[in-house]
C-alpha cells in the first residue's frame, strides 16, 4: 500500500515539474526573450552613435539622390561605400526605422544573419551590398521573439518608408511590392538583382540599389518565408536632419 | 521526491523554507540562463533567413 502510494506522489510531482518547465520555458521564449532583445538592440544603437559622435564628422558620399523607379541605379555607382573597409562580422553598421511598424520602432542593423546576431537586432546578409550600395542591402529579422521586430511585416504596403542611418548618410528605402510569401530555398531573393523563384514577383529588371527584408512565415513557424523589397528612394547627409519619411 | 528533499534539509521549518526558495531561484536561474537559451534554438522560430536550409 506504502509503495503504491509512494509510486502515484511521485508520478504526481514528475508532472507537476514538467508542467512548470514548459510554462517557465513559454515564459522565456515570449516574454524573456524579448526584453533581452530590447535592451541588447537599445544597447547596439547607443554603440553605434557613440561611435558615430566620436568619429570626426566624414563628408557625406556625394551619392546624387536617385531617380524614382526600380532602375534608378543604374546609373554612376556610388564611389565612397564600395571603397570602405567591410563590415566587420557581429558589429552594429546601421539604424533602421519603419514608420509603418511603429513610430517608435527602430532596430540596428548587425552584420551577418547567424543566431547571435539575430538575438540583438536584424541581421545583413554577409554577402550582400553595402548600405546604399548598388546591389541589394538584404536584412533578416524575427518575426516572432527576442523583441518581436518584424511581427507587423505583412502591414508592410508599396510606398512605404524604410530608412537607414550609418552616422553620415539618411536613406530613405521604399518599398515596392506588397509582401511576397515563398520557400527557404528561394535565395535569388537576396541576389544583387532580385530574383525571385515566381518570375516578376520583384518586378526588377536590372541593377540598382535594392533592399530586400525576409522574416518566418507563418508568424510562429519556419515552412515559409515572407519578402520585401524596396529601392533607395532618397538619401541626404545627417547634418541636413530627418528624413521627411520619419515625419520630424 | 520533494518530501524527500524537504526531510533531507537541516534546521527547523522556517530555516528549510528558506533554503528551498533559494533553491528553486538557482534552479530557476541556471534554466534561464543555460538550459532555455540552449533549447530555444530548436524551435522554428529562429529560421528568418533565406539560405536553403
Amino acid at each position: 500500500m506504502g509503495g503504491v502510494r509512494l509510486l502515484v506522489r511521485t508520478f504526481s510531482e514528475l508532472c507537476l515539474t514538467v508542467g512548470t518547465l514548459i510554462v517557465l520555458f513559454v515564459v522565456y521564449v515570449l516574454y524573456w526573450t524579448g526584453v533581452q532583445a530590447q535592451s541588447a538592440g537599445a544597447g547596439q544603437i547607443d554603440a553605434l552613435q557613440r561611435e558615430w559622435a566620436s568619429t570626426p564628422v566624414a563628408a557625406p558620399a556625394p551619392t546624387p539622390a536617385p531617380a524614382e523607379g526600380s532602375t534608378a541605379g543604374s546609373r554612376a555607382p556610388a564611389t565612397a561605400p564600395e571603397a570602405r573597409q567591410p563590415y566587420t562580422p557581429g558589429k552594429g553598421i546601421a539604424v533602421m526605422y519603419v514608420p509603418r511598424l511603429g513610430k517608435d520602432w527602430k532596430w540596428p542593423v548587425l552584420e551577418g544573419t547567424g543566431p547571435g546576431v539575430l538575438k540583438k537586432g536584424l541581421g545583413h546578409y554577409a554577402a550582400t551590398a553595402r548600405l546604399g550600395a548598388t546591389g541589394n542591402f538584404a536584412v533578416a529579422g524575427h518575426r516572432r521573439t527576442y523583441g518581436d521586430p518584424f511581427k507587423d511585416f505583412p502591414r508592410l504596403r508599396p510606398g512605404d518608408a524604410v530608412v537607414l542611418t550609418d552616422g553620415t548618410t539618411w536613406f530613405t528605402y521604399r518599398v515596392d511590392r506588397s509582401p511576397y510569401r515563398t520557400l527557404p530555398t528561394d535565395v535569388g531573393v537576396v541576389a544583387p538583382v532580385p530574383k525571385p523563384l515566381r518570375k516578376n514577383a520583384a518586378g526588377y529588371d536590372g541593377p540598382g540599389r535594392y533592399l530586400t527584408l525576409t522574416t518566418c512565415e507563418p508568424e510562429w513557424g519556419s515552412s515559409h518565408r515572407l519578402i520585401v523589397w524596396a529601392h533607395l528612394d532618397t538619401t541626404q547627409p545627417v547634418a541636413d536632419g530627418r528624413p521627411q519619411a520619419l515625419g520630424s | 521526491m520533494y518530501g524527500w528533499i524537504w526531510r533531507h534539509l537541516p534546521g527547523n521549518a522556517w530555516v528549510r523554507a528558506l533554503i528551498s526558495i533559494v533553491l528553486v531561484l538557482a534552479v530557476v536561474y541556471a534554466l534561464f540562463q543555460y538550459v532555455f537559451p540552449w533549447a530555444e534554438p530548436l524551435l522554428p522560430f529562429n529560421d528568418v533567413t533565406v539560405d536553403g536550409q
